[in-house]
């Protein structure tokens, strides 16, 4: 059995189609779920819900550093008073990358992931090759993906094995100290908080 | 290829590609993709409610549908389709033809039992005040057996049944870096066993302990662990 040859099978969007197509058409009929319900849901996490949360953090962060003491000391009670709230947050950590220190997150057993800070999880954080990989040889799949780390910069892999979500703090760019917070937040995205980019200036 | 003895534990096996990196990619590629997505939430209610047995759901799966060519989304579906089959709501012959695939086909044909977990291999229950609202966090009176700066291997339970103690780090020595708040004992919950909290720790590993000479240069693997998979390093030989 070849794992890795299954997953790149082309897929058959049809087939995929018609199947959730009438598995959702079953549960309607059996009274388990509502259809309207779970277009809200789609709605909610499609579109409320993404990085902009997490980037918000980050910008606060290189803009007041007691905010950012606070943050890498007790996320929690940050997530409290920001009002934050949402799935797959309920114990979060941040770790800082600093000159020397790179972080990066995975989950090597599913695909744990704080979805209220990041929305929903790319499908490379989710794919075999990644969740395999970065435990091994995280230095070689960042550069595969387009992150060269010096050879004395220590990475440290946070593998989400139990219910506490990870979510790196990253370096803000040099050629950013006119910005402002919201010009900074958007400047942050969600690789650089899963730990497999660096924040660039524009 | 290498692989773990579950399906799923696949951290640090070897003979994969390079990762599918694509850093535009929307949230979901197919409408099918949101609607597995958007049924999950209203299915679980009426299939697995506890802690750890949905995903124990997904771990159960054959290999051929862990790693299906529909991806994650068609591996969530077809861990809808064995818990409909499992909790009774749909029977797995049934659904087969509702779906329209060829008889025997459909994943609950193919998903592995759950395994019997003798409770004498968990660590005891103890009470705890309960939360007002769901979680998995716990309040533990007695502090954990372990300090950060332990050096502790974690050898955690026999069997096949659901715990989060991932291959690569079972039996290597790491070091406790903190403590997190304790939680409720998957390994016991996804069996219906009842709670067992337990203290989590993050312990760190050297890479070079965890894969040999052969590793990369300054490397640490840092992996969350309940107290009850670990014990103290006995002293080096």
């Amino acid at each position: 059995m070849n794992e890795h040859e299954h997953h790149h099978h082309e897929v058959d969007p049809k087939t995929a189609e018609v199947r959730t197509e009438a598995l959702e058409d079953l549960l309607v009929e059996k009274g388990l779920i509502d259809r309207a319900r779970v277009d809200a849901l789609i709605e909610r996490f499609e579109h409320d819900l993404g990085p902009m949360v997490g980037a918000h953090l980050v910008a606060k962060s290189w803009l007041e550093p007691q905010f950012r003491d606070s943050l890498l000391d007790n996320a929690d009670r940050v997530l409290e008073e920001e009002d934050i709230k949402g799935a797959e947050i309920e114990h979060v950590e941040v770790k800082a990358n600093e000159p020397g220190i790179h972080n990066v997150v995975v989950c090597t057993l599913c695909s744990c992931y704080p979805w209220a800070l990041l929305g929903l999880p790319p499908s490379w954080y989710k794919s075999p090759e990644y969740r395999s990989r970065v435990v091994r040889e995280p230095r070689k799949v960042l550069q595969e993906m387009g992150l060269s780390l010096d050879a004395d910069t220590e990475i440290r892999v946070w593998d989400s094995s139990s219910e506490t979500r990870f979510l790196v703090l990253p370096e803000r760019p040099p050629g950013t100290e006119e910005l402002g917070l919201e010009e900074l937040a958007q400047l942050v995205t969600r690789d650089s908080m899963i730990g497999v980019a660096k924040v660039k200036a524009l | 290829m290498s692989t773990n003895s579950r399906v799923h534990d696949i951290g640090g096996t070897q003979g994969w590609g390079e990762v599918p990196y694509d850093p535009n990619e929307p949230v979901f590629h197919n409408d099918w993709e949101r609607r597995v997505f958007g049924l999950m939430f209203q299915v679980l209610p009426h299939t697995a409610k506890r802690p750890g047995e949905f995903r124990h759901a997904l771990e159960r799966l054959a290999p051929e549908d862990y790693f299906c060519p529909d991806g994650y989304y068609g591996r969530w579906r077809a861990a809808i389709e064995v818990l409909l089959d499992e909790y009774g709501h749909v029977d797995k012959v049934e659904l087969d033809d509702l779906l329209g695939v060829l008889p025997g086909t459909s994943p609950g044909h193919r998903v592995a039992k759950i395994a019997e977990v003798p409770s004498e291999n968990l660590p005891p229950d103890r009470l705890t005040r309960k939360p007002e609202h769901r979680t998995v966090r716990r309040e533990l009176e007695e502090s954990s057996r372990f300090q950060v700066g332990d050096r502790v291997v974690a050898m955690g339970n026999s069997g096949m049944g659901h715990t989060r103690l991932p291959e690569y780090v079972r039996s290597i020595p790491g070091t406790v870096v903190k403590i997190h708040p304790a939680e409720v004992l998957p390994d016991s919950t996804a069996h219906n066993l009842g709670e067992r909290p337990q203290h989590v720790l993050c312990v760190a590993y050297h890479a070079k302990d965890l894969w040999g000479e052969a590793a990369e240069e300054n490397v640490v693997i840092n992996v969350d662990l309940y107290e009850n998979y670990l014990e103290m390093e006995t002293e080096p030989s």
